[in-house]
């Protein structure tokens, strides 16, 4: 069911993202991560993150969930392991059938939240990322159902809006982030946005050649970053459909339509207040 | 746009004829894709009486325009109901804040493609409207006049330009809620982003009239003259709304309007928002026109009490279900699945 919509990407826009000169970004290559979640760990750390409910979820080795205000790195675990009595007799060659993505915020050229931000907390760094400026946001909440991916969130301690900042301390001081820097098998990798986008063409070309015909880029213009947002300055090399992640494959910027929508209301606005005239009218 | 050619992408086999696009269906553990907003019952209050403060405000102005000797009443009526039910709109909505001490840092910046944004500039202008529209009608009502420059002031001023001018941003208000939900992710507003406002502004203006309706029919000796043009406005805003929330539903197709079809949410919807809140007040009011008779003073009130409540379920099940929207991988991902244009 879900396949049909793949095929309906327009190849023209594979491996187009529309940063600005100098953006950083992520490139995270689903096909290195073996799920040790040290990026977690590392993001936790050099960003003071306080834990999260220390719960259990009882439905896979992923225990984190989800994205949220305490967590910026987040590892899902996708375990395809299901053969009618629900055990594998035989291992095929790649991945063990482990699906494992290390999500995080897209930091998108054109991001919903930043758009949605009332206070202007929310910010476009000097390095093309977004980040939330503490001392501004007051914790309205309209960033976190304006984010198409649900990354942000408010956080249950302060009541402010929080997502990575991709080390927006460490980035410009041209350190690599925690996470990137803490990652062992270099699936997460950082870098200009052009030159990982250069590197991610090049690895799901190595990746077709050698028989996973299935890899692909998410986050450009053509799949992830698509109805106006522009593509994703963090973005992935995945090997099933986004669904299977958890990831939306043609997100829309909300604000796409902000005119039409206040038009469509204005509209409505003349049309009722002719029927107001209409009905209230005395002498 | 242009759409080049489609290819296929090979999806690797899984194990026991499953393959990945098999589990895709599933999403990742029932885990929900976007976060929800925190907006529950401050926000759902706001809406309410936000609704009938900007209606009955619009109201207020065309029956002083328009309206003649009778539209006197509802005008005093309109520009008091504004007033009181505003009073506690901000309060109601910097009570929602993470932060309330910050609430003027929305007050920085002004952003047009952040309906919260326009929507707090908005009120504010449309705040100041209404407490001027009140103070002068109280002015005019002889409640100042214990303190008389102040009162000559208020009598001097323009009152019927002011509530005319004022009247543009009580459509703003009123339906500006509406697209402040949909323009978000959140699918069962998203899909009508285009919808839910004419469908708040119609139904604030149902309810600013019910509400008028109501406080004019309990005062003796009221003119039923305005309350029958009320109820005529009445009915002809519960029709708009009536159809615009079908076709929002409609719209909003099988999957992604589920939570105002199924469950506890989909009853209120039913029962409570379409039954009690549109057609039944609809009824009563068809009823009394196809028999030309001018509504009693208790129809009146029945019909604007059940109006009432409508609006509000209207806003409590447009609220919380888009909530339980959000939560669905399955809603999101039906949004998400076909690539704009």
């Amino acid at each position: 069911m879900a396949n049909a919509t793949i095929n309906l990407i327009d190849k023209t826009l594979v491996g187009s993202i529309g940063s600005r000169p100098g953006a950083l970004g992520f490139l995270t290559d689903t096909t290195l991560c073996i799920g040790c979640k040290a990026c977690e760990v590392a993001c936790k750390q050099w960003n003071q993150l306080p834990m999260d409910d220390f719960g259990w979820t009882g439905h896979s080795y992923d225990n984190s969930t989800d994205l949220s205000a305490t967590t910026w790195r987040q590892v899902a675990f996708v375990e395809q392991i299901t053969n009618g009595d629900g055990r594998v007799h035989e291992m095929p060659p790649f991945q063990s059938n482990w699906l494992m993505l290390s999500d995080v915020c897209k930091h998108c050229v054109q991001a919903g939240c930043m758009q949605a931000c009332p206070t202007g907390a929310i910010i476009r760094t000097e390095l093309d990322t977004v980040v939330v400026q503490q001392d501004v946001c007051n914790g309205c909440g309209y960033c976190v159902p304006s984010c198409p991916y649900g990354v942000i969130d408010l956080s249950p301690t302060d009541f402010k809006a929080h997502k990575c900042t991709l080390c927006y301390d460490r980035s410009k001081e041209g350190l690599e982030p925690a996470c990137a820097k803490s990652c062992p098998t270099d699936s997460i990798q950082f870098g200009p946005v052009e030159q990982l986008l250069e590197r991610a063409k090049q690895r799901v070309a190595e990746l077709h050649a050698s028989g996973v015909q299935s890899a692909y880029i998410y986050g450009d213009r053509s799949i992830g970053g698509t109805g106006g947002i522009e593509g994703d300055n963090a973005f992935f090399i995945l090997t099933a459909e986004p669904e299977v992640y958890n990831l939306p494959a043609f997100p829309v910027l909300p604000q796409n339509k902000t005119g039409a929508a206040f038009l469509s209301m204005f509209g409505a606005a003349i049309a009722l207040s002719i029927a107001a005239v209409a009905t209230l009218r005395g002498k | 746009m242009h759409m080049g050619e489609s290819y296929k992408r090979n999806w690797e086999p899984r194990r026991g004829g499953r393959s990945v696009s098999d589990e895709s269906s599933a999403s990742y553990y029932n885990v929900p894709v976007i976060h929800k907003p925190h907006w529950k019952w401050l926000i759902i209050w706001y809406f309410f009486l936000g609704g009938i403060s900007s209606a009955s405000y619009v109201i207020a102005a065309i029956a002083d325009i328009f309206g003649g000797r009778e539209g006197d009443r509802i005008k005093r009526v309109g520009r008091y109901l504004s007033l009181a039910a505003l009073i506690p709109s901000p309060l109601l909505l910097i009570l929602d804040l993470g932060r309330p001490e910050r609430f003027y840092l929305m007050l920085r910046i002004i952003k047009l493609r952040s309906p919260m944004s326009v929507g707090t500039w908005g009120l504010t202008i449309f705040g100041l409207f209404s407490a001027l529209s009140g103070v002068i009608q109280a002015a005019h009502d002889g409640l100042f006049g214990w303190f008389k420059p102040l009162n000559r002031v208020l009598l001097a001023l323009p009152s019927t330009t002011i509530n005319g001018l004022g009247a543009v941003f009580g459509f703003f208000v009123g339906g500006y809620t509406g697209v402040l939900l949909g323009i978000t992710a959140v699918p069962l507003w998203a899909k009508n982003a285009l919808l839910l406002g004419p469908l708040f502004l119609s139904s604030a203006l149902s309810s600013g009239a019910a509400a008028i309706t109501l406080v004019l029919s309990l005062v003796r000796g009221t003119n039923h003259r305005a309350i029958a043009r009320l109820e005529r406005l009445d009915t002809v805003t519960l029709l708009a709304e009536l159809g615009l929330i079908l076709l929002a539903q409609a719209n909003a197709g099988p999957v992604i309007s589920r939570p105002i079809r199924e469950g506890w949410l989909g009853n209120v919807f039913r029962w409570g928002v379409l039954g009690t809140g549109i057609i039944a007040p609809l009824t009563m009011q068809i009823r009394a026109i196809l028999a030309r008779k001018q509504p009693s003073r208790h129809a009146a009130m029945l019909s604007s009490a059940l109006t009432l409540i409508g609006g509000f379920l209207l806003r409590y099940v447009m609220v919380t279900a888009g909530r339980v929207s959000a939560d669905d991988p399955q809603s999101t991902f039906e949004f998400a699945r076909k690539p704009p244009k």
